[in-house]
């Protein structure tokens, strides 16, 4: 490993945005989510594994996203998560302000 | 909401969530070490490079749990320690307040278990709703003209007014239990009962009195009761020829055999007649009948066997109604079926029974009422008064609640600075609210804790007031879940609702005047001042009725009896049932009296038919018609009595002389007559030595005395009392008699004595129905007696309340005026006129609460009219008497604030500004 990966700081709350996005394309378990968000990154994100459960947790709390048993690609029996409609609602917000929040950053670095 | 929810449903699983997320994480790490070992790592490495790669697993899992945790709870523990705190350091109102709060739900529980095990209640069998119970409604036998045209010609229980002047009952001839019974296509059964009243049962030589069910055959098939040890009567017992046997109850099983298991196969004597104990019922069982609870049950056809020759007769006529009827409706089948189906029935069969115009004008209709709930006597005799009390009981928690209400805002208003200083400092409202919500429903919730602690003593204290003295008595009232949960309900409503308004008055958000100035008064106090004159309304309310309860109990005690209330001892034997004969029978009796008067502290003794109190419910001590020359005697009571009745009972002779000794069975009858009697049909000639005479009987008296008029039956009713004939119960020798113990100082003294003497006489007889004459006449006026006790206690309590609330609004009025009262009193007014500005306060508001309840004490009063005797609903002094009191009260409750008003220091109190 040549460069070290990024660790998802930079942007607080955007962990939650990356899990609801995740989940917005496929039901996945845990482990699940932190590849999809690795590989999808071409690694260049390396999320804290530790910190996807209270994250989890947190977001079914606010009924973002709901758990229920099922099985994994590799046959283990896991809890899988998925998005409900509210949750949809919810990246739909997070992902405008972000876009928000990126463009004032450029403009911020770009500005002479 | 949802959030609450889903936060709620965590909790309730938080176990199982636990361990899934524990799942979780090791799965996690688990596939994150194959990964890493599908790279070229060594499972051991994988293994602790995927931990290294996760973390503290063990903070990150308490980490999750915390986020359904934290906020919520830890602010629930703040709210709840901060709650505590502050009703710690106001012990006076905290303690007020819960104290006022569990009375006044304890009182609600109890009346409420009341009315729930008396109204509400089924039958602890299978399935009864599918039950009915049959009766049938008609008119009057005996109404216009006084003779009695009816095919019913003769009856065994109880009749009850019913709607629009018709008799109601639910006896039958056993002809008409026949009819129905057979090709019923509505019911699957249809069973009988008959009351059997008390019998002697005999266990190994043992005699006591046990109330008694005759069953049909179907009984126990039709409630599908299941036997706790042996076998229940079915129909093959039901019927002559087989062997008699017997169900016993559950309890009767643990007093007299030891158990249910031990019970079955023994023999008993039931009226000296042998049956076999086949099973036992099962312990929650008490046959149909909340208000009678059977501890034998015996086929039907053994009252032939029992009571001989007079029930194999009440089999045969269809003009004896006695035996009563429940069926159990068919699967899918309705009441309205039933009753469409078998009134019809009813009525064809009936009418082959009348045998005049006069009977066939008068026949009874069949009327089917649900039996969920089984025979309704109860219900009809408690239902109203408990409505009665049930409404003084709400009054008397919403003057509780009006004293949480009245305290909780006086302390909001003197916390308002506080509050104000939190949500200046960044407090959320809504945060603040839900603290003082939290502090209110804390103290509902140790109020009504404290409640069912009282509910408790209470329901066991009412249930002595009701049975007052009965032994048989079988209302068992408990706390159960049902009332518990209403009493939780009521108590945290009323921690909500008068927490609410307070706490969203005093988290208002314009903060600043109250910063400024520290004290306001305006709305609250006039809410404070609306709420005490409430609170005095009803306790006035509440009062009155005690006070028109407890006139009434007077009035009745004052009602001249004719004969001695106190100092005399009653109990009855029956010697017939123990195997005693005429004319041996007669003389036992006899002995048995002089025994007794021997007794040394026994004034005199003697015996009757019954106590005179209850003559009107036991039958004639003759047949048929009662005859002066011509003329036949209506609506007189034919009582036997022995030697020394008027002396022992001290009723006046006022011709003549008493039964004694003399009139044996052998000699010419005698009749002693009351005043009432020889005045009606003597005029004012002399009476004694004139003849009564009896054509049923083919008897003829001689009447030797006249005696004052008795009262007998109910003390209401003066009609029906007065006319009385003793005859010489040796000459008519009843099969039961009560003794009555004229004795020295507290009658039942000598109740051991009179155990002893019997049981050397025959221990086979068990001596019942002990008791002295005077609560022997207030059974009669159980009712009277039960609401004036309650009423009182309910008035005390109201009035109680009501104070600590006038109090409590007193004492804060006057800690708002302090510094008013500091400056008049330097400006020089006397002590007494600063006691005097108090207490007229405390007068106005009284009166104000007054004159807005005498109106609708003029209303309430009028509901309760049928409860009262001699007394009317709107009696003034009554209604004098309990203002008085209620001023009183309120003075008193007004005068210590009032006192610390005067003893005020004006330096001090400026300066407290």
């Amino acid at each position: 490993m040549g460069r070290k990966p990024q660790k998802n700081d930079s942007l607080p709350g955007s962990l939650d945005m990356l899990i609801l996005r995740t989940l917005s394309r496929h039901s996945l378990h845990g482990y699940g989510i932190v590849q999809f968000i690795q590989q999808s990154s071409g690694n260049e994100l390396l999320i804290e594994e530790g910190s996807l459960y209270p994250a989890l947790q947190r977001l079914e709390l606010n009924g973002w996203i709901d758990g229920a048993w099922g099985v994994t690609p590799n046959n283990r029996k896991a809890r899988i998560y998925k998005i409900t409609a509210a949750g949809r609602k919810q990246l739909n917000v997070e992902t405008k302000k972000y876009a928000k929040l990126t463009l004032a950053i450029a403009r911020v670095m770009e500005a002479q | 909401m949802i959030n609450l929810l889903r936060r709620l449903n965590y909790w309730r699983n938080n176990e199982t969530r636990s361990q899934i997320l524990l799942e979780e994480i090791e799965l996690h790490l688990e596939e994150k070490a194959a990964d890493l070992e599908a790279r070229g790592m060594s499972a051991g490495q994988a293994r602790s490079e995927a931990r290294r790669q996760f973390g503290n697993a063990g903070q990150k899992q308490e980490e999750s749990r915390e986020i359904w945790m934290t906020r919520f709870l830890s602010e629930l523990i703040q709210d709840v320690r901060y709650g505590a705190r502050t009703m710690a350091a106001n012990k006076a109102f905290t303690a007020l307040a819960i104290l006022s709060l569990a009375l006044g739900i304890g009182a609600n529980t109890v009346i409420y278990s009341f009315m729930e095990s008396i109204l509400l209640r089924s039958l602890p069998v299978e399935d009864p709703e599918s039950l009915v119970v049959l009766n049938w409604h008609g008119r009057s036998p005996q109404e216009a003209g006084k003779d009695w045209v009816h095919v019913v010609h003769g009856v065994q229980g109880m009749m009850w007014p019913g709607d629009k002047g018709m008799l109601e009952t639910g006896m039958f001839p056993y002809a008409a239990l026949e009819t129905l019974r057979d090709q019923n296509p509505v019911f699957s059964t249809l069973f009988g009962y008959f009351n059997g009243l008390s019998k002697t049962l005999a266990v190994s030589g043992q005699a006591t009195s046990a109330a008694t069910e005759f069953v049909t055959g179907d009984y126990f098939r039709g409630l599908a009761v299941s036997p706790a040890a042996g076998r229940l009567i079915d129909s093959a017992d039901d019927r002559p020829g087989a062997a008699p046997v017997a169900v016993i109850s559950f309890a009767l099983s643990q007093q007299r055999f030891g158990g249910p298991s031990s019970a079955v196969g023994q023999s008993v004597l039931v009226d000296n007649v042998p049956f076999t104990v086949i099973g036992v019922a099962p312990p929650e069982f008490f046959g149909v009948d909340p208000a009678s609870v059977p501890d034998i049950y015996l086929p039907l056809y053994t009252t032939q066997l029992v009571d001989g020759v007079r029930a194999a007769r009440m089999f045969s006529d269809p003009n004896f109604y006695w035996v009563e009827m429940m069926g159990r409706l068919r699967p899918g089948a309705t009441m309205a079926q039933a009753q469409a189906l078998l009134a019809p029935r009813f009525h064809q069969w009936v009418a082959t029974t009348a045998s005049t115009d006069g009977e066939r004008a008068k026949l009874p209709a069949l009327k089917l009422n649900p039996g969920a709930a089984g025979l309704g006597g109860l219900r009809r005799q408690y239902s109203k008064p408990l409505f009665v009390l049930l409404a003084m009981v709400a009054l008397i928690l919403a003057i509780a609640c009006a004293n949480i209400a009245n305290l909780l805002l006086a302390r909001a208003a003197a916390r308002r600075r506080e509050m104000a200083v939190r949500l200046s400092l960044g407090a959320g409202r809504f945060r603040v609210v839900r603290q003082l919500l939290t502090e209110s429903v804390l103290l509902a919730s140790l109020g009504g804790a404290l409640g069912v602690l009282f509910a408790t003593w209470g329901v066991r204290a009412l249930t002595l007031l009701f049975s007052n003295g009965q032994d048989n008595f079988t209302l068992h009232a408990e706390l159960n879940w049902k009332v518990m949960g209403v009493t939780a309900a009521l108590s945290m409503i009323c921690g909500l609702l008068f927490g609410l308004v307070p706490a969203l008055q005093s988290t208002r958000p314009d903060v600043m005047p109250t910063l400024k100035n520290g004290r306001v008064g305006g709305p609250r106090r006039r809410a404070q001042h609306a709420l005490v004159v409430a609170q005095i309304a009803m306790s006035f309310l509440i009062l009155v009725a005690a006070g028109l309860f407890v006139q009434t109990l007077n009035k009745l005690h004052s009602v001249q009896l004719g004969y001695a209330r106190e100092n005399i001892l009653l109990f009855t034997l029956n010697a017939r049932q123990a195997g005693h004969r005429d004319p041996e029978m007669t003389t036992f009796y006899a002995n048995l009296r002089r025994r007794f008067e021997s007794i040394s502290g026994v004034n005199s003794a003697t015996l009757a038919q019954s106590s005179i109190i209850s003559a009107a419910r036991t039958g004639q001590a003759v047949k048929g018609r009662i005859m002066v020359g011509t003329a036949s005697i209506d609506g007189a009571r034919v009582m036997a009595a022995g030697p020394r009745f008027l002396t022992t009972m001290q009723i006046p002779i006022l011709a003549g002389r008493e039964i004694d000794d003399r009139d044996q069975a052998g000699a010419r009858p005698v009749a002693v007559i009351s005043e009432r009697l020889a005045r009606t049909y003597f005029g004012n000639e002399n009476p004694i030595g004139r003849r009564i005479t009896l054509p049923e009987e083919k008897r003829d008296l001689e009447i030797v005395g006249v005696s004052g008029n008795l009262r007998y039956g109910s003390l209401k009713n003066e009609d029906q009392s007065a006319m009385t004939v003793l005859v010489a119960a040796s000459q008519f020798s009843p099969d039961r008699v009560t003794y009555a113990l004229r004795t020295t100082g507290d009658p039942l003294r000598f109740v051991p004595s009179v155990h002893e003497i019997v049981r050397e006489a025959d221990s086979r007889i068990p001596v019942t129905n002990v008791v002295t004459q005077a609560a022997e006449i207030d059974r009669t006026i159980k009712r009277e007696l039960t609401f004036a006790r309650l009423c009182t206690g309910f008035a005390v309590l109201a009035l109680l309340i009501a104070c600590v609330g006038l109090y409590g609004t007193m004492s804060y009025s006057v800690s708002r005026q302090i510094s008013e009262i500091g400056i008049r009193m330097a400006l020089g007014a006397p002590r007494s006129t600063v006691v005097w500005m108090v207490l007229r306060h405390v007068l106005i508001l009284a009166a104000s609460g007054l004159a807005i309840s005498v109106p609708a004490v003029l209303i309430a009063s009028r509901l309760v009219k049928s409860f009262l005797f001699d007394t009317q609903p709107n009696d003034p002094r009554t209604l004098a008497l309990a203002g008085a009191v209620l001023l009183s009260a309120a003075i008193l409750a007004g005068y210590a604030p009032a006192r610390r008003a005067s003893r005020i220091d004006p330096l001090v109190a400026l300066r407290h500004e």
